[in-house]
């Protein structure tokens, strides 16, 4: 076959596998949507359950102000960080291999803040005041304190939001003007909603090259500044086990330790039941792997860096504090959370380990059960072990709390399932690129 | 957007369509459109196109961002004053995280409708006539008016169909 024809044979095929995965959903794709709907009635009616009948239907009580609606807020926080880390970092990185990957990636990091977003809000007890945290003038001459983390987190959780959002939009483009074309109806029309009038022009490309390159650079300090600041919620204070200067980089690392795990979890099923394992190959999970090792190595480090320091310190809460994380009430999800973000992720460095579905899937979703608990055990072990023994008390999760919990993540899959039937998970464009580079380089090669 | 006579070549590869250009470009036609499926890095390094004004647009957006984000934090609370924690009403190490996100915001959002406006314009000012396999598989490029040497120039590229455009 000659390199042109070899080319846009290559090009038709990755087309027909986009165009594959917005076939009319089986029963399958049906039965999720179910559970993820029947998740998300779960998590409104325990909320109700707040708003109707107060804070008391959760276990938070004095000193314990922060408990599992906080942790949620700080994991699904997390888990929105591995798309812009896939999509825009290794984007500045030149790292070939997110190319088949990043589109699952930056949809996952959308819906993860949308997820994150509504448990500030949760928490509140009473929603309707929501937008008191907004700076709007008001016949109070009040005005909202630009010192404090939690006004922090508002702005930074919004700018996250909206530049997730518009990177995704600008990648999803071409990709939809290509599926616009070969679709008719209503799914046509939603395709051209997209596409926004593109055609694939040297013109467009010019500007959407530019454009998309300055979005890795914002999208990249900004990954960074998101978690530090949801890091500061905790270290601006002076509870001990939070007031720490280790926290923002030992955030971000976790957040990306979550979110490529989450990442993985995600994508083993879905190229399996979608049929892109042409496309997602196992060398793609490969290196993303590698990124979940290395972030684990950060995260093990830094937990080793906070508990030996505060061991060093001499008698101090702040050392009491840790380790009454290790040996109190909650010890078991202190060691299950070091399991699973410590010990299971040196498995990875076994090829075996990387190469086997099971075993990655094993290891990265045991990772999005210890990065739960360790933002759990962050938040409510040093709230229960607070500086003077007068201060000491203790959390249980109560029901509402847990059915909200499972309601954030049928609401969060709910959209995942939605986009990976609607819009392709796949970047079209960028793996068509990749396509006749690779064909040329083979060509090379031969000749 | 107003249509232009021209010839049009269809290339399944973008190496050939790339060679088109250069070829087009050696031969003087300096206005050579094209449309692809794919931003293929030969194919925008033959068509020397000048740099987009984004950049531009996005460092003023980003200022503006900056400006407001000031604006926002130290006017409001000078204009209403209220002491907290002793600190000072102007606290400046505080304030830049709120004028840092709102920088990125503004940046952010005026590099989208950069993008938007910039392919809008494009699209107004320059005709390529449409095809939808420019989406998919094929690659197009578009020589204005029409003269028998550049059919012969396109078809020796290696175009698969060369064709003319009312």
């Amino acid at each position: 076959m000659s390199v042109p024809v070899a080319v846009a044979e290559r090009m038709r095929s990755i087309d027909k596998s986009a165009e594959d995965t917005q076939q009319a959903p089986g029963l399958g794709w049906g039965a999720l949507v179910a559970l993820a709907v029947a998740c998300i009635a779960i998590g409104a009616y325990s909320w109700s359950l707040i708003i109707r009948f107060g804070m008391q239907y959760t276990g938070l009580n004095r000193p314990v102000g922060w408990g599992v609606l906080i942790t949620d807020f700080v994991f699904w926080v997390g888990i929105a960080h591995s798309g812009t880390l896939i999509s825009a970092i290794l984007f500045l990185f030149r790292a070939r291999f997110r190319t088949a990957v990043y589109r699952a990636a930056e949809a996952m990091t959308v819906f993860g803040v949308m997820t994150a977003g509504l448990f500030p809000i949760i928490h509140l007890g009473r929603p309707w005041y929501a937008f008191w945290i907004l700076p709007y003038p008001n016949q109070r001459h009040l005005q909202i304190n630009f010192r404090s983390p939690l006004v922090w987190d508002a702005f930074a959780i919004s700018t996250y939001f909206c530049v997730s959002a518009m990177f995704l939009l600008a990648g999803l483009m071409p990709d939809a003007a290509a599926l616009r074309d070969g679709s008719q109806g209503l799914r046509r029309r939603f395709y051209a909603l997209f596409a926004m009038g593109w055609r694939g022009t040297a013109e467009e490309w010019r500007h959407h090259g530019r454009a998309y390159l300055f979005f890795a650079a914002f999208a990249t300090p900004l990954v960074i500044s998101v978690h530090s600041v949801v890091s500061w919620d905790f270290a601006v204070s002076i509870v001990p086990g939070w007031h720490s200067t280790l926290f923002p980089p030992y955030f971000v690392a976790g957040a990306i330790l979550s979110g490529v795990s989450m990442v993985i979890t995600l994508l083993i099923p879905i190229r399996r039941a979608m049929k892109l394992e042409g496309l997602i190959t196992m060398q793609h999970l490969d290196m993303l792997s590698r990124l979940v090792l290395l972030t684990s190595l950060i995260v093990t480090y830094s937990y080793s860096t906070e508990f030996l320091l505060a061991l060093r310190g001499g008698a101090s809460p702040e050392r009491d504090t840790l380790l009454y994380r290790a040996t109190g009430a909650f010890w078991p999800l202190f060691w299950l959370m070091v399991l699973g973000n410590c010990i299971g992720p040196l498995f990875l460095f076994l090829k075996r380990v990387r190469g086997s579905l099971l075993g990655l899937f094993a290891v990265c979703a045991l990772v999005n059960v210890g990065m739960w608990l360790e933002r759990f055990n962050i938040v409510v072990s040093s709230l229960e072990h607070n500086r003077i023994p007068f201060d000491w008390g203790a959390y249980h999760p109560r029901l509402a709390e847990i059915g909200i919990t499972v309601g954030s993540f049928g609401w969060f899959f709910f959209w995942f399932l939605l986009f990976l039937k609607l819009l392709p998970s796949v970047s079209i464009a960028e793996l068509k690129e990749e396509a006749a580079h690779d064909h040329h380089q083979e060509a090379a090669h031969a000749a | 957007m107003p249509r232009e006579p021209g010839v049009l070549a269809v290339f399944a590869d973008p190496s050939a369509a790339a060679r088109a250009v250069r070829a087009a470009h050696a031969a003087g036609q300096r206005d050579v459109r094209a449309a692809m499926p794919a931003p293929f890095p030969e194919m925008m390094e033959a068509m020397a196109q000048p740099r987009s004004l984004i950049g531009a647009v996005t460092l003023c957006g980003a200022v503006l961002g900056m400006c407001l984000g000031l604006w926002l934090t130290i006017g409001t609370s000078v204009a209403l004053p209220i002491s907290v924690g002793g600190k000072p009403i102007v606290s400046l190490p505080a304030f830049l995280v709120i004028v840092f996100e709102v920088t990125v915001l503004v940046g952010g959002l005026s590099n989208f409708l950069g993008m938007l406006i910039g392919a809008y314009i494009g699209r107004r000012k320059r005709f390529m006539p449409a095809d939808p396999r420019f989406l998919r598989d094929r690659i197009g490029v578009f020589l204005p008016g029409t003269s028998e040497s550049a059919r012969e120039l396109l078809r020796a590229a290696g175009a698969e169909e060369v064709r003319d455009v009312a």
